[in-house]
């Protein structure tokens, strides 16, 4: 009888409005710290200085490669720079947190899919910083001069770098997932770190790598984060291969989505079985 | 129709088993041994809608796992559990939405963000609808003093503040039922006593379930009629307060102020549990002796200008309880 009034449990109906609103929450907890804001602007000017020093230096010693002039590698550079400011960000670093210190448990509590919740978060603090793009790109000017590609070329890149954007999420929330089993990350956060800035081509563009470097480099999904977009961006590819190039992108997305659902699937499961 | 019904109800927890000393935490990387701890073995009651609850017991004895089994975010080992009709492991959503949560020790409040800010999140993630939101936020506000400090990001407000935002963030979507753990740990008389007011007008005003952990019994005494008494993972009492009450509160306490200040102090049937100077307390069974009794053998051997009886609180029942354990018909036998 009691089952008869109760009813069948109801699903509560999926809304869009908690997560977008996680998000919003998330940008103005970033605009409280007013100062990191021209910190970070400084920064990224400081870098741009430097690495295109360092460019120049490094050209006028040794032979250009054919694929990357000089001008084309110090519009990589930047770009990448500027790519870091939104890439460069530790999403998904609150689950750790709160995997820390217990307070997950508040989180699985509320009628919310908690790894939303996580992406919302994470990409309202991206979004925020997203916005100091322009203004340190106007500054970059100055200092440095980049090519600006067509129309065309600018769009295809933007779409490469939301999906690099995406596969940095999940390479970050994996990383911070670890958590679940360990607690610690502070050594798995080193070596993903190490790996993403040297195989990911946010320094050094992997296609002046030596060739078996750049087997294992393109093998590995962290080229879909930055090497895939500026590539496009810097037109080494061309459009002939942006099927190829996003669809692999896609690829490494969908692998490592899989790979996060069945992680916090297990993870999820050891703190209901385990209690945290 | 009862709106929690939990049946034999068992949490079992694996742990590793550690060695002591550098060569144990080496050697444990390698080989584990694994230990099982029994954190709830056999729990069992029935709630009514509109009960306030008091769920007692010592430090480990199984509380705080059996609220996180009630929340859903705990899998029973054992047993089986229905809250509004749901099981809530299974239904983890769905049951979160007839929930309402109070940490002491932890806040489900933004620490960022101004508290209105919370409240707003959480208007949003509960869909409460635009004018119950407004008045139950006008209601908390006024209930528990929030005006003052709704603009102050949560990491700037003061404990017993930071609580009071934590109540009204846990009712503001009017669960059917809330779930206290340890809800007035660390405050000050005032902002309990503010605490307990607001448990007592939610229950009162609105029908809401309550479930409230705490290890303060003076909130217990103050707030509910029945007690769920828990030790080693056992339910070894469930009953009206009164009841534990009659059975062990057995013995009371006669407080004489003599007039002299005699050597040595003897009154046949009680006992002298202390003296300070000519103030006397003397411990008797009432069961075996009737307050006037023992007055009257006091008078005849002493001058006194002063007497008084003290009741057993709660506190000193569930101590002795602990220590002895829970006998059904307890005869008050002197400890």
């Amino acid at each position: 009888m009691s089952t008869a009034l109760a009813g069948a449990p109801r699903r509560p109906r999926f809304r869009l409005e908690p997560y977008v609103q996680f998000a919003q929450k998330a940008m103005a907890r970033e605009a409280t710290y007013r100062f990191d804001v021209f910190t970070t602007i400084a920064s990224v000017l400081v870098r741009v200085y430097l690495l295109r020093m360092v460019w120049v230096a490094l050209y006028t010693r040794n032979p250009a490669p054919k694929e990357l002039p000089l001008h084309a590698i110090i519009t990589y550079s930047t770009v990448a720079l500027l790519m870091g400011l939104v890439m460069d960000i530790d999403q998904t670093r609150a689950l750790h947190d709160k995997l820390h210190d217990g307070s997950i448990a508040t989180d699985f509590m509320k009628p919310i899919n908690v790894p939303l919740y996580l992406f919302a978060d994470g990409s309202g603090e991206v979004l925020f910083h997203a916005a100091l793009i322009v203004p340190s790109l106007l500054l970059a000017l100055f200092i440095v001069h980049i090519d600006v590609p067509p129309a065309s070329v600018l769009l295809a890149f933007f779409v490469s770098f939301v999906l690099g954007y995406l596969v940095g999420f999940c390479v970050n929330f994996i990383l911070n997932m670890i958590a679940f089993w360990t607690l610690e990350i502070h050594a798995a956060r080193l070596i993903v770190t190490w790996v993403t800035d040297l195989f990911g081509g946010e320094i050094i563009p992997l296609v002046i790598f030596p060739a078996f470097l750049q087997r294992i480099a393109f093998g590995l999904p962290f080229a879909a984060m930055f090497s895939t977009p500026l590539l496009i961006y810097v037109r080494v590819i061309g459009p002939g291969r942006y099927l190829e190039a996003i669809g692999l992108q896609v690829f490494w997305l969908a692998v490592l989505a899989l790979v996060a659902t069945v992680m916090w699937r297990a993870g999820a499961n050891r703190v209901v079985v385990q209690g945290g | 129709m009862a709106i929690i019904e939990a049946a034999g109800l068992r949490k079992v927890f694996r742990s590793v088993e550690r060695r002591p000393g550098i060569g144990g935490a080496v050697a444990a990387l390698f080989s584990r041994n694994y230990v099982e701890k029994v954190a709830v073995d056999d729990v069992s009651f029935t709630l009514q809608p509109g009960e306030l609850v008091g769920y007692i017991g010592p430090n480990g004895a199984g509380k705080s796992t059996t609220i996180k089994m009630l929340t859903g975010i705990l899998v029973p080992s054992g047993g089986t559990l229905r809250v509004a009709g749901i099981v809530p492991h299974e239904n983890r959503m769905a049951n979160a939405a007839n929930i309402g949560v109070v940490f002491g020790q932890r806040s489900q409040l933004y620490w960022d963000l101004p508290l209105r800010e919370s409240f707003e999140l959480l208007r949003s993630i509960y869909d409460v609808p635009r004018e119950r939101y407004l008045e139950n936020m006008r209601h908390f506000a006024e209930i528990l003093d929030l005006e003052r400090f709704l603009s102050t990001p949560v990491r700037q407000l003061s404990l017993g503040e930071r609580m009071r935002g934590d109540f009204a963030a846990a009712m503001l979507h009017d669960p059917q039922i809330v779930y206290l753990d340890e809800p007035t740990i660390g405050l000050d008389v005032v902002a309990k006593e503010a605490i307990r007011e607001f448990i007592a007008s939610v229950n009162r005003d609105r029908g809401t379930t309550v479930i409230l952990t705490t290890h303060d019994l003076a909130d217990v005494e103050r707030l509910s009629r029945r007690i769920i008494l828990i030790d080693e993972g056992t339910v070894i009492y469930d009953g009206p307060l009164e009841r534990l009450r009659e059975e062990y509160g057995t013995h009371r306490t006669l407080v004489v102020t003599l007039l002299e200040s005699p050597a040595e102090i003897e009154v046949p049937g009680a006992e002298v549990e202390s003296r300070e100077m000519n103030v006397v307390r003397l411990r008797f069974n009432r069961r075996e002796l009737t307050a006037e009794a023992l007055i009257r053998r006091v008078t005849e051997r002493y001058e006194i200008s002063d007497v008084s009886i003290i009741e057993p609180d709660v506190e000193s029942i569930v101590r002795r309880i602990y220590l002895e354990g829970y006998h059904e018909g307890a005869v008050g036998a002197p400890s």
